[in-house]
């Protein structure tokens, strides 16, 4: 298995393959910052909870860097991410419109983002992969059980590459993509 | 009517995330579905509870939206004659 290509995003900074975005904003502002300086054509991006606004900028990022992209249907890529809190932003938010029964009005468009595999899902439609989808919870970034779930994932002889790795998110000030381009 | 129109646009941009788009952007006459704004089932359904939260009105058969979320024009209209607060 080897790493071709390597996005990290954290609060106020965002490497593409090793080289720094020049940005200027901080947390979810960052996010749509990397928005509107490097993709902009999917307006879908401002309806995501934080934790699918990072992992959509940070696969774009991933993505753009691997070349030209062109959208075509395919099956022997996978998209499996990592973190340790779940949807847990996304809980909140919709917990927030429920959390008063004086002023109980629970919000669709909240809670079609708690859960954490949506962000997986948003990659996978968005670049039009029909290979594995998944996103597992774990307790902290441990390189190596991420490393022996996506072996176990190119056993499948369809998977011949994955966007893998970490993606975090406690709210919209606090998150951490670590995410890579992984050949078998 | 003109003030709710406007008021409207502006509630649904806001409960939307409608981002770069002003009440201006909007055309009253327009499908809010499809060709119109694009708006997709998840935005039908906070349409719902806005037109609950923000003026006391229930809808008890979703099919309903249909004919009310046509244009914010038909929405508005809607609002005035059945709302609540």
């Amino acid at each position: 298995m080897m790493i071709q290509h390597r996005v990290y995003i954290s609060t106020d900074k965002a490497i593409v393959d090793g080289k720094a975005l020049e940005l200027t904003e901080k947390g979810s502002a960052l996010l749509t910052q990397i928005y509107r300086s490097h993709i902009g054509d999917y307006p879908k991006f401002f309806k995501m909870d934080t934790l699918c606004k990072l992992g959509f900028v940070a696969s774009e990022l991933l993505l753009n860097s691997e070349g030209e992209r062109n959208f075509e249907p395919r099956e022997d890529r996978a998209v499996i991410l990592f973190n340790r809190n779940a949807s847990l932003q996304a809980d909140t938010n919709y917990q927030s419109t429920i959390q008063d029964s004086e002023n109980f009005f629970p919000s669709p468009a909240a809670f079609v983002y708690t859960l954490p595999n949506i962000v997986t899902g948003e990659i996978a439609i968005r670049n039009k992969y029909y290979g594995e989808t998944s996103f597992i919870v774990i307790e902290e970034n441990d390189e190596k059980l991420m490393e022996q779930n996506l072996s176990v994932a190119f056993q499948d002889t369809d998977t011949q590459s994955i966007i893998g790795g970490w993606l975090d998110c406690t709210d919209e000030e606090h998150f951490e993509a670590n995410i890579f381009i992984m050949e078998k | 009517m003109d003030e709710l129109i406007y008021k409207l646009k502006q509630e649904i941009i806001e409960a939307l995330n409608l981002e770069d788009m002003t009440p201006e952007d909007i055309d009253e006459n327009a499908s809010l579905f499809g060709e119109g704004l694009g708006l997709d089932s998840i935005d039908a359904l906070e349409l719902i509870v806005l037109m609950e939260k923000n003026y006391g009105i229930k809808l008890q058969d979703p099919n309903q939206g249909k004919e009310i979320f046509k244009s914010v024009k038909v929405m508005a209209e809607f609002i005035q004659k059945n709302r609540t607060k």
